[in-house]
């Protein structure tokens, strides 16, 4: 029995043809012969093998994982089952597994593991920027970790609080045993783990030079490593969609009796129009970067113009998918916070249909500003006034969300603890990140800061400070209902403050080494800026120490101490809190009815549903 | 606590969920697929003007790059008659004929294949390469990827058709427990009626082909007739 587990579908079957696919991609792709294509004698390199070998590794991968099993059977004439759950056993979390929590458990760690790597490189960036001269790594180097930095952290943490938590909780939270589509669930998972491998085996191409966005015309001369960088992007955007697509289906479809648009809590509706981004802006990407991949292997001229093409449109693409993902790394880190704040505020959420509005109206105007990011690019200057007036719009549904967040908070009686404690930091850093965003939406002074340490250190005060604390929160608040443990609390407070006050230490001065004049993406900067960039370093550094203290402890807590956290420790009303810790395969004995408020904290009112009488069991 | 749920209950109860739900799901999902796949089709779109509106250096239509018009309509009403024929054989399947379904529905396979064969053999015939010039870019990009979707989208149909033919004839049982996923050792019954599944899947199936058919109709439009 045990080898036929390790020869069957898992992970080590998946990493074995995963590689050997590679190999006969890359031999395939040599086949081409290199003296009939202008383009190999020209440049001495052969994208067109690559981009194969990377689509027949991934397909191997797919295939040893299991994911081929389904659609040979289909063509078969055979109708769909849930086989690949399995019910037992630490083997379910190394393959193809179709329970949603199990999903959502590999999203973390895998997720996490990512953003470590991404995190590390972070790390080297600021090493190198101790001193303003180049000491640590050469231009082309730097450049690359630049790349694989921002790549890999806006690749993966599309999916990252959408991913654990989103895929875990959501059919729980609508009172669903499963998601709508089990199997896509578990592709998006897999299709990201393979997306972040190609993307690391960029360095042994050469890496690439063009920073997370991929501008042309950079992305049609650089050397193969862009190939990874283009593979990456377009496997995380098919991820994103089906992503979206699946979550958007479970909540219309599979919604229990009595839960209505209205009472979906809303952590579920930071899902839903996180999900109607991914779904819609994804694609564009895919699209644009296909693109890319035509010009660097048939040679097309999309963005080439010496054939007829133009990098301006591969501006225009880029943000239009470009700035709706700014808001899917956003809107999640609301859901959560909004969906804290209450059980720690012991107040029901003030205003939820205005927050409700708020995440809707950002989804919406997220797609009707990406211009903004072309301000200094030659734009007709007639456009600059709607795309201005567009973003800055932008700050009143976002101003909806801190409304209700306020509200909540108002007069509530508030504990302190770990996940309170990142939501309100979320709170802190993300007005100064959307605070520091006005000035980069409005074009007079966009064009003095477009480009410089600013508009990175905007960012990383949106994104970072948003989505990532937004992420502990949620690990500490719902971990404990994932795996049945509490994380110590202690040690969690150590790691917010280190975490909070390194995080502002950090991206506070970048904003004001910005303003004087440091361009982000360069190796090197002017003499006097030296103290400041150190101070920052330092900072940094602590910040990436502060990730090892959480990691400390998420291991103590849950493979030492083992502290039960029982069925609800913080005294939660939401449903997923009323169930056993970890949560059952099955979800609900019962499918659950549900009654009006989902936040019923300060009043006589328990929780608002009920097992229903249906039986658990529908009779063949 | 635990009334909602104990670890003690068997996961089956997942499984054993009735068809309709899978259904629904289907149908949805579908749509949803539409509207991304329009989206993946509008970048297209927007290269498509944004390239003719720059017209750089000249290159958007040099002399000699000519679409041929005659087989561009004949795919695009390939692929349009095919998702009229998938929407009436949803229709006879609706109604309770399973055989006229299956009728129009390998009609509309072989009208969507007729149509993957015309795009490789335009391909073939062209009188121009993707280095040609803006549009020469967009109609090889264009077409390259709409073909992918036509032939994956036929997949789908296959799938519906060969397990109508694989239960044709089949009422509400009749088949061994775990015949349906292939594995032998299931003891209970995966799905009920393998064959009911069909009609919602023919109705989601129709609906995304016509969404495409129509992208097909707005490509041909484009790139032919513009």
């Amino acid at each position: 029995m045990k080898l036929r587990r390790l020869i069957g579908f898992n992970l080590l079957t998946a990493v074995i043809l995963g590689v050997v696919g590679f190999y006969v991609g890359w031999w395939l792709g040599h086949l081409f012969d290199a003296a009939s294509i202008d383009y190999f004698e020209d440049t001495g390199q052969n994208d067109i093998a690559l981009f194969i070998a990377y689509f027949t590794g991934v397909v191997g991968f797919l295939v040893g994982l299991g994911f081929a099993n389904y659609p040979v059977q289909r063509m078969l004439g055979k109708p769909s089952s849930l086989r690949e759950k399995e019910t037992r056993g630490a083997g379910r979390y190394f393959g193809l597994c179709t329970d949603h929590k199990v999903v959502g458990i590999q999203y973390l760690i895998g997720i996490g593991a990512f953003i470590f790597i991404g995190g590390l490189n972070a790390m080297l960036i600021r090493f190198e920027l101790l001193t303003p001269t180049q000491h640590g790594w050469n231009a082309n180097n730097y450049l690359t970790l630049v790349g694989l930095h921002g790549t890999m952290m806006m690749g993966m943490m599309t999916s990252g609080i959408i991913g654990p938590f989103a895929n875990y909780l959501l059919p729980v939270m609508i009172g669903a045993r499963r998601m709508a589509f089990p199997r896509i669930e578990a592709l998006t998972f897999w299709l990201l783990m393979a997306a972040g491998v190609v993307l690391m085996t960029t360095i042994a191409f050469g890496g690439f030079p063009t920073g997370w966005t991929g501008y042309a015309p950079l992305n049609d001369q650089a050397n193969m490593g862009m190939d990874a960088y283009i593979a990456f992007f377009a496997l995380v955007g098919l991820s994103m969609s089906l992503l979206g697509l699946n979550m958007i289906a479970t909540v219309i479809t599979m919604r229990a009796p009595g839960l209505s648009w209205g009472r979906l809590p809303i952590f579920v509706w930071g899902v839903v129009s996180t999900s109607v981004l991914m779904l819609l802006a994804a694609p564009v990407l895919i699209s644009v970067l296909l693109m890319v991949m035509l010009d660097r292997t048939a040679q097309t001229g999309f963005f080439n113009q010496a054939a007829g093409g133009s990098p301006y449109l591969y501006e225009n693409l880029f943000w239009v998918f470009g700035h709706p993902e700014v808001y899917v790394l956003a809107l999640p880190g609301m859901g959560i916070l909004l969906e804290i704040l209450p059980v720690f505020s012991r107040k029901p959420l003030w205003g939820y249909k205005l927050a409700v509005t708020g995440m809707l109206g950002i989804a919406l105007l997220s797609f009707l500003v990406w211009q903004h990011h072309l301000f200094v690019s030659g734009i007709n200057a007639d456009l600059r006034p709607f795309y201005m007036l567009s973003t800055e719009l932008i700050s009143l549904p976002t101003g909806f969300i801190f409304v209700a967040a306020l509200g909540t908070l108002w007069a509530g009686r508030i504990r302190l603890t770990v996940p309170m404690l990142f939501s309100l930091a979320w709170l802190f850093n993300f007005l100064v990140g959307g605070l520091s965003g006005v000035f980069l939406s409005d074009v007079p002074s966009d064009v003095t800061t477009h480009g410089s340490f600013f508009s990175m250190a905007h960012f990383h005060y949106t994104i970072m400070g948003g989505l990532l604390f937004a992420f502990f929160a949620g690990i500490y608040f719902w971990v404990p209902k994932m795996t049945g443990f509490q994380l110590n609390e202690r040690w969690g407070k150590v790691h917010f403050w280190i975490m909070f006050v390194s995080f502002n230490s950090t991206f506070g001065p970048l904003l004001v080494i910005g303003f004087l004049g440091m361009p982000r993406r360069a190796v090197t900067y002017a003499g006097y800026l030296q103290g400041a960039n150190t101070w920052v370093s330092v900072s940094a550094f602590v910040l990436g120490a502060s990730m090892l203290i959480f990691l400390a402890n998420f291991v103590y807590s849950l493979v030492f101490a083992r502290v039960p956290a029982g069925s609800n420790p913080w005294a939660s009303k939401s449903i997923e809190w009323q169930l056993p810790s970890p949560i059952p395969v099955h979800n609900f004995d019962r499918i659950p009815t549900f009654g009006d408020d989902p936040y019923p904290y300060g009043t006589d009112a328990g929780v608002a549903h009920r097992p229903a009488v249906a039986p658990a069991r529908p009779t063949a | 606590m635990t009334e909602l749920a104990q670890h003690s209950t068997d996961y089956s109860v997942v499984e054993a969920e009735p068809p309709e739900i899978m259904g629904r799901n289907l149908r949805v999902g579908a749509h949803l697929w539409a509207s991304a796949t329009v989206f993946f089709f509008f970048a297209f779109l927007f290269a498509y003007f944004y390239l003719r509106s720059v017209n750089q250096q000249g290159l958007w239509h040099p002399h000699g790059v000519k679409a041929p018009v005659a087989l561009g309509t004949l795919i695009a009403a390939s692929v349009a008659a095919s998702a009229l024929l998938t929407l009436f054989a949803a229709r006879r399947l609706r109604a309770g004929d399973q055989g006229a379904w299956r009728a129009a529905g390998l009609g509309a396979f072989a009208l969507g294949l007729l149509a993957v064969c015309l795009q490789v053999v335009q391909w073939w015939t062209i009188g121009f390469g993707p280095t040609d010039g803006g549009y020469a870019s967009v109609f090889w990009g264009w077409t390259a990827l709409f073909l992918l979707f036509l032939v994956c989208t036929l997949y789908w149909l296959e799938t519906l058709l060969a397990t109508s033919f694989r239960y044709r004839g089949q009422g509400a049982s009749g088949h061994a427990p775990g015949e349906a996923s292939g594995d032998p050792d299931r003891t209970g019954d995966d799905i009920a009626r393998p064959i009911s599944l069909i009609g919602p899947g023919v109705d989601a199936f129709a609906f995304y082909w016509s969404v495409l058919a129509g992208i097909g109709v707005v490509t041909w439009f484009i790139l032919y007739i513009l």
